[in-house]
């Protein structure tokens, strides 16, 4: 499995993914905090239900809620980002490639895995950090006041916040990975993963109740969003932990008896 | 119609490179490969011949652990079908298109399987040399054309220094130059220690570089053994045509004289013979029909070629 993480590696460390990666990071943070902090409210306010309120945000873990808040918009993306990442070593044959280099195809597809959640650890951890800057320099703007953000209990929200989405994150990329080994084709893998992390979930929770309690996608955001009033954030984090297991052992069921031929 | 295996006798080495028992593959009633059973000695270069969809790239594809047998079994390298992890590792191969990143580098994208097979990443610059691209290793594999994106697949092949070196269509998008310049490499490749087994329907790619044949037809085995048993199998002839038709018959009766049996073939006649016999034959055939006033208009001797010889063999099968 190492050697499928190095090789994996081998393709991350380009300078073109790394200034790509870089640029969209460094965006994605400046950009996402100055919009959670524009619209954040005061709490009661008519729309202060919907994501990080002004008095929330001048808390110790306010610094890190707005990484949480921008990250959780991002869902969608990321779930597509990895069904497309796994799909395309399919529809590009380059998955022949490899397992003629590696046939342990468990260990390669854990590699690849494992390679791609890491890369996605450094640039949450470095996103964190760059929206954290980001929003203290913005914070004045609304009024918010940052005093705690330095303190002992900040560092621990955190840390606190960084598990969570990083955990958000792995869910995301297990299923999506799952996706991707059943279908094998991008553009196949890329409609049901956006019509199903996208609009479907939501709309079958407004027909069903339920749905919160059970959808992957819906539990995920409950998760990140510390639960909701439908379910709770230990329970999100056990179903979740059920289903990103099962997706795994799917998905390294499949791929390691299905025929490679294309 | 497949050759008996007590023909590898003249073998460069006793121990097979490659065995199947009645591989089989099915897609749904389907036979893509349909009980196999072939034998490739080490040593040898191995050409697997058939038209498109005969089974080469499944039988290639099953041997290389990418694709499962429906039923029968195989070893490679020694090492059982079943655990390609076990012979991976001495094997080299490209199979269908070469498939690799795009938006790497042809060094990058070596550096890539090298890292995953354990390869020594420090032969990268040695395997490109060989192929033919060491001053494009630096060009995005996406900028490649399709001979040198076959390059960068038989580079890849190559990394490992494999004992057994599996190339399916090798020459696929190569010009004439490119396609000689394979042939030239496999030989060099035919050191009598590594195995090659590489497969074309291009027939006469493979006729001067194979010493060992292995001939399918919609996935069944036709022959397999010594290219020269195969290409024995269809007589050399001598090709007799007079400058007057008027002599055919003249030249026809002197022929039988001598003790041979021409055929007639559009007004000329055509001699079986032996090949080591054909050069003296075709000089004292000249001869007596310029003693007996018959000029000729066309003297030559017609070798079988492998492709003379599969269509023989594909028209016996039907």
């Amino acid at each position: 499995m190492i050697a499928a993480i190095r090789a994996e590696l081998v393709k991350i460390f380009r300078r073109r993914v790394l200034v790509i990666t870089g640029i969209t990071t460094v965006v994605f943070a400046v950009g996402s905090a100055a919009l959670v902090l524009a619209s954040a409210e005061p709490a009661g306010g008519r729309f202060s239900d919907r994501g990080a309120t002004v008095e929330s945000l001048s808390g110790a873990g306010g610094g890190t809620e707005v990484f949480t808040t921008a990250v959780s918009f991002a869902g969608t993306f990321l779930f597509v980002l990895f069904v497309g990442v796994v799909a395309i070593e399919f529809s590009r044959g380059t998955f022949r490639t490899m397992l003629i280099h590696q046939p342990r195809r468990i260990r390669l597809l854990a590699g690849k895995t494992t390679a791609l959640l890491g890369l996605a650890a450094v640039v949450l951890a470095v996103t964190e950090a760059l929206t954290w800057i980001a929003a203290r320099a913005f914070a004045p703007t609304k009024d918010i006041a940052t005093g705690r953000w330095l303190s002992a209990d900040a560092l621990g929200q955190a840390v606190a916040d960084y598990g969570s989405v990083l955990f958000w994150v792995s869910g995301y990329a297990l299923l999506g990975t799952m996706l991707a080994v059943l279908v094998r084709s991008v553009p196949v893998a890329l409609a049901i993963g956006i019509a199903w992390a996208g609009p479907l979930e939501h709309i079958l929770q407004d027909a069903w109740g339920p749905a919160s309690r059970y959808f992957p996608g819906l539990l995920l955001e409950a998760f990140v969003a510390g639960g909701t009033s439908a379910v709770s954030a230990t329970r999100a984090f056990l179903t979740v932990t059920v289903y990103v297991t099962l997706a795994a052992a799917i998905a390294a069921t499949v791929f390691s008896r299905r025929d490679v031929t294309a | 119609m497949a050759a008996a295996y007590g023909d590898c006798m003249n073998t460069k080495q006793t121990t097979p490179a490659l065995v199947t028992h009645d591989l089989t593959k099915r897609y749904g009633g389907r036979a893509a490969v349909d009980n196999l059973s072939v034998e490739v000695p080490a040593g040898v270069v191995a050409g697997f011949i058939g038209p498109n969809g005969a089974g080469k790239t499944t039988t290639m594809a099953m041997l290389l652990g990418l694709v499962r047998p429906t039923a029968g079994s195989a070893t490679v390298l020694g090492s059982s079908l079943d655990d390609p992890g076990a012979y991976l590792g001495r094997v080299g191969a490209l199979i269908e298109t070469p498939a690799f990143w795009p938006g790497l580098t042809g060094t990058e994208n070596l550096r890539v399987v090298a890292t995953l097979s354990g390869h020594d990443t420090r032969r990268i610059p040695e395997v490109l040399d060989v192929v033919g691209l060491a001053g494009r290793g630096g060009d995005r594999f996406g900028a490649y054309s399709l001979g040198m994106k076959q390059r960068l697949g038989i580079a890849a092949a190559l990394l490992g220094d494999p004992e057994l070196l599996v190339l399916d269509e090798p020459t696929n998008g190569l010009d004439p130059v490119g396609i000689n310049e394979i042939r030239q490499f496999i030989l060099e490749l035919a050191d009598g220690e590594r195995t090659v087994l590489v497969s074309s329907h291009i027939l006469s790619e493979l006729e001067h570089v194979s010493d060992w044949l292995i001939v399918i037809n919609d996935g069944s085995l036709l022959y397999q053994g010594p290219a020269d048993g195969f290409l024995g199998r269809v007589p050399t002839t001598i090709a007799l045509a007079p400058e007057h038709p008027g002599d055919l018959d003249r030249l026809s009766a002197l022929i039988r004289a001598d003790g041979h049996d021409p055929r007639r073939d559009n007004g000329a006649l055509t001699v079986p013979v032996d090949e080591d016999d054909a050069k003296a034959l075709a000089a004292a055939l000249n001869k007596a029909a310029v003693a007996h006033g018959i000029v000729l208009a066309e003297l030559h001797t017609r070798r079988p070629s492998l492709e003379s010889q599969y269509l023989a063999a594909i028209g016996g099968e039907r």
